[in-house]
């Protein structure tokens, strides 16, 4: 088959694809306005509990991490995904990854990057964040190498700037497309961001091979820091928290939290845009059947969990465990149903894997049920601790509530500018997998395609 | 100084690498431009093996040694007693270091990457803004006039589209 003879020139390939780069609607201004007003609610929230201090919050001894450790968990876990599955897919060759990839590693980069201002917020005094980077103190104070808060600062920074080269390395190629179809100072910026790319051959030999290289190196980045988030509780004393299994069972649950975003966003783009014809019903079956096996180990991880400290009966645990069943029972519902009775049921289908409405309410059903186990995390562990006579209960202020909702905001503008601006879709990958459609070939009474491997 | 012929699809392409190969032009001195990538030998073979790996070990190295170095040596230089615990602790001087190793290696393989594909490179060079569409060029380092001539020759009867030279781009 020659390239003329293909279902889909390039050109009009690269058309559809870039179709969400077109000149913002009114729709679209409409939708940064609003999503732009609740972030400015978020930020005057902030400076509230600037001025004032801590005590806007509803953090109170002994619940000293509320919403926004919650929040910050939550959204670490979120970026695992991204970047991950789409490192994973990369190196297992799986052809199916390509219109998915770039949209869930823009993902990682921004859900990580709202994760990153959680812990700045937390902090009371936010003007002297820059006490969390290590260097030597004129203040005679000196960083506690020891503290997991450290860990937690060089992990994340890391996971950042790694996440963010593997986007725009990937995205490299893509952007010189954009440039050749651009004009006037469009042209100028996307020039500056291609970087002069032509598409040699050793350039596309250095790009293989380097971008292979690169998923191997993020992947456990991306394991280490969510472990490093779990073991911010593993390592204290905190009954609910203190557990051999909590590095790998957060890691899970990251991956679950993340591949319900991916699917999410991706129905979303996919109707926006109207990318029906590169986003495919099979690219949804294959991501719903990571997110079924992800959603049993999930499950597995969370009864082995709770069985042991049922069986177990330890006085403590059992006083938090019960605490939790007590005063959060219609939430631990939710969560069990959100990330184990519904999409272990519903995925086994595969008429509910392609129906577009069924998994846009399974993945935001996960993923609440994954915010709502960060809670249940967060809180009953620290409300019932070893002590007592210092019991206490945690309810959110407005100021915590308004933050929380404008990270949700944040995520989504930014999400939305970089569709606008970016190619969303992986134009190259899309059609290097369209040039490797040669021909076809008769097998017993049917004709089949025929694909150049990747290798 | 560059040659550059456009041809629409990959079949020309290649019959025009023929060509040249025919006409005497040494393999290593053809390279095509693209907007996807064709497995080696497609079009043409390449040489050797990318050496960009180098930056990834080197900078790894580095890393783990500034991890080390950040974590062990200055808990080391400034101690901070606590309890009985011990002032250098290993646990925690490992995530460092793996951490620093991990990020320094995947900003040397971002050097080595743009080293190895020789970006960034703002410097007018023959291009077609075609290629973005799908369609292909091939190009040829010619180091003299007669050599120019002879691949404008070979690339125009293979039923290039486009022709064009350095000299025309700048």
């Amino acid at each position: 088959m020659s390239t003329q003879d293909k279902p889909y020139s390039a050109a009009r390939m690269n058309d559809a694809m870039l179709s969400s780069m077109q000149p913002p609607t009114i729709r679209w201004f409409l939708l940064a306005f609003i999503l732009g007003a609740i972030v400015a609610v978020g930020l005057y929230a902030f400076t509230v509990q600037l001025t004032t201090g801590m005590v806007v919050t509803g953090i109170n001894r002994p619940v000293m991490w509320g919403l926004y450790i919650i929040s910050f968990v939550f959204w670490v876990g979120l970026s695992h995904s991204g970047t991950m599955v789409s490192a994973i897919l990369r190196l297992s060759q799986a052809s199916w990854r390509r219109p998915i990839l770039r949209g869930a590693e823009a993902m990682t980069v921004f859900s990580i990057a709202v994760a990153g201002l959680f812990p700045l917020i937390h902090l009371g005094r936010n003007w002297i964040f820059y006490y969390l980077i290590p260097y030597p103190s004129q203040y005679g104070l000196w960083p506690n190498f020891r503290s997991p808060l450290l860990f937690d600062m060089v992990a994340i920074n890391t996971y950042i700037i790694g996440s963010g080269i593997f986007l725009y390395i990937g995205m490299l190629p893509d952007l010189a497309v954009v440039r050749d179809r651009s004009s006037g100072f469009r042209k100028q910026i996307y020039s500056l961001l291609a970087l002069g790319w032509r598409g040699t051959a050793e350039q596309w030999r250095v790009f293989s091979r380097g971008s292979t290289l690169l998923a191997c190196l993020i992947i456990p980045v991306a394991v280490s820091v969510h472990s490093i988030v779990a073991w911010d509780f593993a390592v204290t004393l905190v009954p609910g928290w203190h557990s051999t299994i909590f590095a790998p069972y957060f890691v899970i649950g990251a991956i679950t939290s993340g591949v319900a975003a991916v699917i999410t966003l991706m129905i979303v783009i996919r109707k926006v845009f109207k990318l029906e014809e590169f986003l495919l019903p099979l690219h949804f079956d294959n991501m719903s059947k990571l997110l079924l096996a992800v959603c049993l180990l999930w499950s597995y991880f969370y009864f082995a969990e709770v069985f042991t400290t049922w069986y177990g009966h330890k006085p403590i645990e059992w006083e938090w465990f019960s605490y939790m069943h007590d005063h959060y029972g219609i939430a631990l519902f939710i969560m069990i149903l959100g990330n184990t009775i519904v999409p272990i049921i519903g995925l086994c289908f595969r008429s509910v894997r392609r129906s577009m409405p069924a998994l846009l309410v399974i993945t935001l059903l996960v993923n609440v049920a994954m915010f709502i186990e960060r809670f249940l995390i967060v809180v009953p562990s620290l409300s019932h601790k070893n002590i007592p006579f210092a019991w206490g209960s945690y309810t959110p202020s407005w100021v915590e509530l308004a933050i929380a909702l404008a990270a949700f905001a944040l995520f989504f503008l930014l999400y939305t500018l970089f569709a606008k601006f970016f190619p969303i879709l992986a134009v190259t990958d899309v059609r290097e997998q369209e040039e490797a459609l040669i021909g076809q070939q008769r097998l017993g009474r049917t004709q089949v395609e025929t694909l150049v491997n990747e290798e | 100084m560059e040659v550059l012929g456009v041809f629409d699809n990959l079949e020309s392409a290649a019959t025009a690498v023929d060509n040249l190969l025919e006409a005497g032009v040494a393999e290593a001195k053809i390279t095509t431009l693209s907007s996807v990538p064709y497995p080696d030998g497609v079009l043409v073979k390449s040489e050797g093996k990318p050496r960009f790996y180098l930056f990834t070990l080197v900078l790894g190295a580095c890393g783990a040694l500034a991890g080390f170095s950040l974590a062990a040596g200055t808990a080391w230089l400034y101690p901070l007693q606590t309890g009985d615990k011990p002032i250098i602790s290993i646990f925690p001087v490992g995530i460092i270091t793996y951490e620093l190793m991990m990020l320094f290696a995947i900003v040397g393989t971002l050097i080595g990457m743009l080293w190895g594909m020789g970006l960034p490179d703002f410097k007018p060079k023959p291009y077609a803004m075609e290629i973005a569409n799908g369609a292909i060029g091939i190009l040829i380092d010619a180091e003299n006039p007669a050599e120019i001539e002879r691949s404008m020759q070979c690339l125009q009867r293979s039923g290039a589209q486009k022709l064009c030279t350095e000299e025309e781009t700048s």
